[in-house]
């Protein structure tokens, strides 16, 4: 009994704790020409917004459910582009030490860059901006499934290769049934990243490129001057992150084997 | 399982005849590894015949560089001088004709049982129908009594349980030589038993016909299975040391084989050549 108690004592302390911090910073910023709202107000502005979440009163007034699934969409298509790209490219990167020399130094250079530098860039090949997104959120998914592909890959133990060595697999048979069962916990590691990044990024490339989506929405309610509807997508932004992270961590956990 | 004496054929002829062949060449083989200054010599001018059927063991130290020279008959491991001859053809590389079985089974965590014998069979024996190759895979995995288990991953078998299962790989492919690399020294000595057992088992079967070597540190193991064993010295630059025959009758009783004179004088002279200076003062 008190194992499953504790926990939920600890996050109504936790959830208290914020929400007392919030009324406090609501108070000592009511003299401010926007002032933080009171943690009551940002409630009844979430609860406001999934009541009715997918309304449509015209390209600027649409409902959040609707900016959502805009923004996931757009996270997705990114993340399936890079996925694509990421794989072969960090199997090859991990199986052979020559590409490896080849490609590091790019990445190296390339890693550390802010995704949203890459929006003009996708401005210019795309001339439009929702693709310009994807192409941002293409970018930034591409390191961490490569790099974690490849270190995957480069780990596989001499045991598991002697089998094959020693039974004769085919190449294909070595990558599908040595190689890539035994990265697949590292490229799950690597789509983890990837998707929490683009989540990230999502929003703020999506505050550049304007017109729809989570970020726009963000963006939307702070020239509407209305901080609690901000702080509401805010956190609707953390729920659907967290619920990413989840889904990815357990089929990292899935694929994760003992021998 | 249970039985620990194992069941008699009659020698043919044939076998006779077959037995005179010899199947594993070891000539003059040295391997190196490394280069330049870096270069460590694990085995150094060795030479090996064993016959067709025989069970051959190699013995000695951990390090000495028994399974160096057990690779450069697998193929695993590459001869840097001499050539070693399986089957009357060069070994370049590992090859169907040579099942191994590895020192920590080496199964993959992600197939079950029944994958994990079926890849190998796929591979090493192309040509079979898909019928026949799902056929030896049954038959294997049922001679090794892990019909049963076959949906299960590596992870849920016990120790025996997976080396039987990389036993049973090893037979599927049906290869002439069957190499073994201390397979049986991670296990606890009554499993031990029970796989010398069916190992010997599996080896009447097929009349005797494998030749099988097996490394390994264990004396009593050694003289149990082996026609023959090699006992080398410690590396680095290892080389034989003896080649002592063992003329015990089979089948051999495990109970009643260690209180056989021959037995104790083999073990004794066994123990001796492993362990130069064996007083007391020396512990």
């Amino acid at each position: 009994m008190k194992k499953y108690l504790l926990p939920i004592v600890y996050l109504v302390i936790g959830i208290a704790v914020l929400l007392g911090m919030f009324d406090l910073a609501s108070m000592l910023t009511a003299g401010n020409k926007i002032p933080i709202p009171s943690a009551s107000k940002v409630l009844s502005t979430l609860f406001g917004l999934w009541s009715d979440p997918f309304y449509d009163n015209g390209p600027n007034d649409k409902g959040i459910g609707f900016q959502l699934l805009v923004s996931l969409a757009t996270v997705f298509k990114g993340f399936l582009l890079a996925t694509l790209v990421a794989l072969p490219v960090g199997y090859l990167i991990g199986s052979s030490k020559i590409i490896m020399s080849i490609l590091n130094p790019i990445i190296q250079i390339l890693r550390p860059v802010s995704p949203l530098a890459w929006f003009p860039l996708g401005l210019a090949l795309f001339e439009a901006s929702d693709k310009a997104a994807v192409f941002a959120v293409f970018i930034t998914c591409i390191w961490p499934t490569l790099i974690n592909t490849a270190l995957g890959v480069a780990s596989v133990p001499a045991d598991h290769k002697n089998v094959g060595k020693a039974f004769g697999f085919s190449k294909w048979k070595t990558i599908t049934k040595i190689y890539f069962p035994f990265s697949l916990s590292y490229i799950f590691t690597g789509l983890k990243l990837s998707i929490g990044v683009a989540w990230l990024v999502i929003v703020a490339a999506e505050m550049l490129s304007g017109g729809s989506g989570i970020g726009f929405f963000v963006w939307d309610s702070w020239n509407a001057s209305s901080l609690e509807k901000v702080i509401a997508v805010i956190l609707t932004i953390g729920v659907v992150g967290l619920l990413l992270d989840k889904a990815f961590s357990m089929m990292q956990k899935k694929f994760s084997y003992t021998s | 399982m249970s039985d620990l004496i194992i069941e008699t054929k009659n020698t043919s002829v044939e076998e006779i005849i077959s037995n005179a062949i010899n199947c594993i060449e070891v000539d003059n083989v040295t391997v190196s590894f490394g280069s330049g200054k870096n270069i460590y010599t694990a085995v150094k001018d060795i030479s090996l015949t064993v016959k067709k059927g025989e069970i051959v063991a190699l013995i000695g130290h951990s390090g000495c560089g028994k399974s160096t020279l057990m690779g450069s008959i697998s193929g695993m491991v590459k001869a840097t001088q001499g050539t070693v001859k399986a089957n009357g053809k060069i070994v370049s590389g590992p090859g169907p004709d040579r099942g191994i079985v590895f020192q920590n089974y080496s199964l993959l965590p992600w197939l079950t049982v029944y994958r994990n014998i079926y890849e190998a069979v796929d591979s090493a024996l192309p040509s079979l129908s898909n019928a026949e190759k799902k056929k030896l895979v049954e038959q294997n995995l049922q001679q090794v009594n892990l019909w049963v288990h076959k949906d299960k991953l590596p992870g849920q078998l016990s120790g025996g349980m997976k080396q039987r299962v990389a036993i049973a790989r090893a037979f599927a492919i049906n290869p002439s030589i069957l190499l073994l690399d201390e397979p049986f020294g991670a296990l606890d000595a009554l499993t031990k038993s029970n796989m010398h057992v069916e190992l010997l088992k599996l080896w009447n079967l097929d009349n005797r016909e494998k030749t099988i070597i097996i490394v390994t540190h264990d004396i009593e193991e050694a003289i149990f299975l082996a026609d023959k064993v090699v006992v080398m010295n410690n590396g680095p630059a290892a080389t034989i040391k003896e080649i002592v025959d063992i003329s015990l009758p089979r089948p051999r009783n495990k109970k009643e084989i260690i209180h056989d004179a021959e037995y104790m004088k083999i073990h004794d002279k066994l123990l001796g050549l492993l362990i130069d200076k064996f007083s007391i003062d020396d512990i």
